[in-house]
């Protein structure tokens, strides 16, 4: 018993990183922008379909590109609509985004069809790796050393760039990086813009892992939410923490009671909040109090 | 400004305009005795409106577009035409059972149908037929497998045309038996999942068959490698699988990336092509049943007729579940032809009696159920994919007589349903 649970708590923790790659674009739009982006899986879903055309296209090396499109594609979602939402009654950002997903995942159903398409990991990363209880696929060790990275880079985007410091001044009070003459709508629009990247990398990450169709999203959105909650809204190192913590948990919940499985990450969020309301490294940010 | 208006207005004289409404009027009397008769028939009546409930979104959405793409062709296939009366599909959605209950509402009391087709899952199927048990309407379940939609549930109104689980099971459970007698089981948690675990535990007991595991999984599960991990520490000889839709593409997947394909044979009743189309060929595996192929040689020829129809019209090969759409559209518009009118009673009685030859079986409801006696087909993967539309080879048919369907499908002595009266 003790193998298995030890084999569960890597696979757990495995799993977990994926959703914090999700999750985390989530919580950055919201923390800096103010918005509950309902449309963030549907980007994780475009990030899916485009690495999957790239890679059928010109190979798995061109897939590379697709969260770079996603993020792109983002900044013009933001320009046209979402910027209009800013300072605004929160209900109609959810509104708008909510319909966005809609409308997203329509679209896709509409050009790539409503039945999954097979899309598998790079040939070199086939292939799994046992040590003693421990089995891991090559292609998920990839994705834990992707997300890693990602998260590193990002973090250090924020914290040691001039850019960076902007987004993060602007994300606590907009008005007064307006008044010493920073462009802030540029900086919006790139941060939603990389919100919208680090799901369409979670999407192509996923994509061979998970099947690629039109409502992969829903199986993306709901646990980014739930470790958004829990980690704290807005809280860039509460979202790994509670993403890791969701993947453990649902892995455990799995060896010893499975048909609790989905409802496990739910349970965990209503004691945390119970504990903690905020989630576990929620502040009191003024603007949205 | 009123006068200005007037000065730019268009004058037409009186003779101009005597010659111009004559001319639409004898336009539309030849359209309608030469290019559109139609026309003057839905003037002198409303459309048969027959009701199609199929999801749009959500996990089975790909095996619903099927399904209704070749519901849509059985009335095409009429040039939308029903008792020299233009008629006409309202498509709505399926998201939750409940929406379903609502939607077959709306179109009993919004739109006023005839009939309705559909509900891609059981739990929609169930709530379909509790509308139409209240209402009295008839309606025909394509895909829905739960055993009490023409068992403990039946009414006189709901038709179906999926075996249920028992039946998949009864045909499928002997191919497994003979790969070992270590089964694991992985079920989804509704109505269908449950029906499949609680036939192969049924089948594993009275056979001397040992289940070494059971698990039921959440619908829409997007990672089994939890689960996967518990069966690969379980060793079972079988794992029995019973997750809908897209969720076995997902499993399928995590299964072969995990190094189980191959060493584990996987089984699974009631499957839809597409959802194996979508694995892929690298990591498709297991041994099914399905209801029909089309790229079965003994396929009748007005079926073939209908494949290549669907080809040519959506440009990709007609799956199963387009079969499926096709068969129980063209049992209801069959049997309101047969009835000569729209009268829910009618259409009841003629369902009832409709019956189509496959192969050596007659395939139809049977009275006592209104469960439909067909022909199910064995199929495993191919050991080499080469084209993306062909994965299977057919193992075997069953019931290949009419002598075969009550070993298959059970007698009405085993039938849980008490059919009620019209």
């Amino acid at each position: 018993m003790f193998d298995m649970i030890v084999s569960q708590a890597v696979n757990g923790l495995v799993l977990g990183f994926l959703y914090v790659l999700i999750a985390v674009g989530l919580s950055v739009i919201f923390g800096m922008l103010g918005i509950v982006n309902f449309a963030h899986g549907a980007f994780f879903a475009i990030g899916a379909y485009l690495a999957l055309t790239l890679s059928r296209e010109f190979g798995w090396a061109a897939a590379l590109v697709a969260p770079t499109i996603t993020g792109l594609i983002g900044v013009i979602v933001e320009v046209a609509l979402i910027r209009r939402l800013y300072g605004k009654e929160p209900l109609l950002g959810l509104i708008l985004t909510f319909a966005l997903a809609l409308f997203a995942e329509a679209i896709l159903r509409l050009v790539f069809g409503a039945a999954p398409l097979p899309f598998s990991p790079p040939k070199f990363l086939s292939g799994f790796v046992e040590y003693g209880p421990i089995l891991i696929t090559k292609y998920r060790i990839a994705v834990l050393v992707v997300t890693v990275f990602a998260l590193i880079a990002f973090w250090s985007f924020l914290r040691y760039t001039p850019f960076g410091r902007i987004i993060r001044a602007g994300s606590r009070d907009a008005e007064m990086v307006g008044l010493l003459g920073i462009n802030l709508p540029i900086a919006l629009s790139s941060v939603f813009g990389i919100g919208c990247l680090l799901a369409g990398l979670a999407g192509m990450l996923a994509g061979p892992l998970w099947t690629v169709n039109p409502s992969m999203a829903a199986g993306a959105i709901m646990p980014a939410f739930v470790i958004v909650t829990i980690g704290g809204l807005g809280s860039y190192a509460g979202a790994i923490i509670a993403g890791v913590l969701v993947g453990v948990v649902t892995s455990m919940t799995i060896q010893f009671h499975p048909d609790w499985s989905s409802a496990a990450m739910y349970i965990l969020m209503a004691i945390i909040l119970l504990v903690r309301p905020r989630g576990l490294f929620g502040e009191k940010w003024e603007r949205f109090e | 400004m009123s006068s200005n208006s007037s000065r730019h207005a268009i004058k037409i004289s009186r003779r101009a305009l005597i010659g111009g409404a004559g001319g639409v009027v004898l336009a539309s009397a030849t359209a309608s005795e030469f290019g559109m008769p139609y026309i003057r028939s839905a003037a002198a009546s409303d459309p048969i409106k027959i009701g199609m409930i199929y999801a749009k979104t959500g996990a089975v959405a790909d095996q619903a577009e099927y399904m209704a793409q070749g519901s849509l062709l059985a009335l095409e296939a009429r040039k939308n035409s029903l008792l020299g009366r233009q008629a006409e599909v309202i498509w709505l959605d399926e998201p939750t059972s409940q929406a379903a209950q609502q939607n077959a509402e709306r179109l009993i009391g919004e739109h006023k149908v005839v009939g309705i087709v559909g509900g891609s899952l059981s739990p929609s199927a169930l709530a379909i037929s509790a509308v139409v048990k209240k209402a009295k309407l008839p309606f025909v379940a394509p895909n829905a497998g739960a055993i009490d939609l023409t068992g403990r549930l039946c009414n006189k109104y709901t038709f179906r045309l999926q075996p249920p689980a028992d039946v998949h099971t009864r045909v499928l459970a002997p191919y497994c038996a003979g790969l070992g007698k270590k089964w694991y089981l992985i079920t989804a948690a509704f109505a269908f999942g449950q029906d499949i675990k609680r036939s192969f535990t049924e089948f594993a007991a009275a056979n001397g068959i040992t289940i070494v595991g059971a698990d039921e999984v959440p619908v829409n599960t997007a990672d089994y490698s939890s689960f996967i991990l518990k069966i690969r520490a379980a060793k079972p000889d079988v794992v029995v699988g019973g997750v809908p839709g897209s969720d076995i593409s997902t499993f399928l997947k995590q299964w072969n990336e995990l190094g189980m394909k191959g060493k584990i044979p996987f089984a699974e009743i009631a499957v839809g092509a597409t959802d194996l189309w979508g694995v892929g060929p690298e990591a498709a595996d297991g041994l099914f049943t399905l209801n029909w192929y089309h790229k079965n040689p003994n396929n009748p020829p007005e079926e073939q007729a209908m494949a290549a129809s669907y080809e040519q019209k959506y440009k990709r090969p007609a799956a199963d579940k387009a079969w499926m759409g096709w068969m129980a559209m063209n049992a209801m518009l069959d049997s309101i032809e047969a009835a000569k009118t729209t009268e829910p009673g009618a259409i009841v009685n003629a369902l009832e009696n409709w019956s189509v030859q496959r192969g050596g079986v007659k395939a139809g409801y049977r009275a006592f159920d209104h469960q439909m006696v067909n022909r199910l087909l064995v199929v495993g993967i191919k050991p080499k994919i080469t084209d993306k539309w062909d994965y299977f080879d057919i193992l075997a048919e069953t019931p290949s007589t009419d002598r075969e369907i009550e070993t298959v499908f059970g007698s009405q002595a085993q039938s849980a349903c008490k059919m009620d009266k019209l």
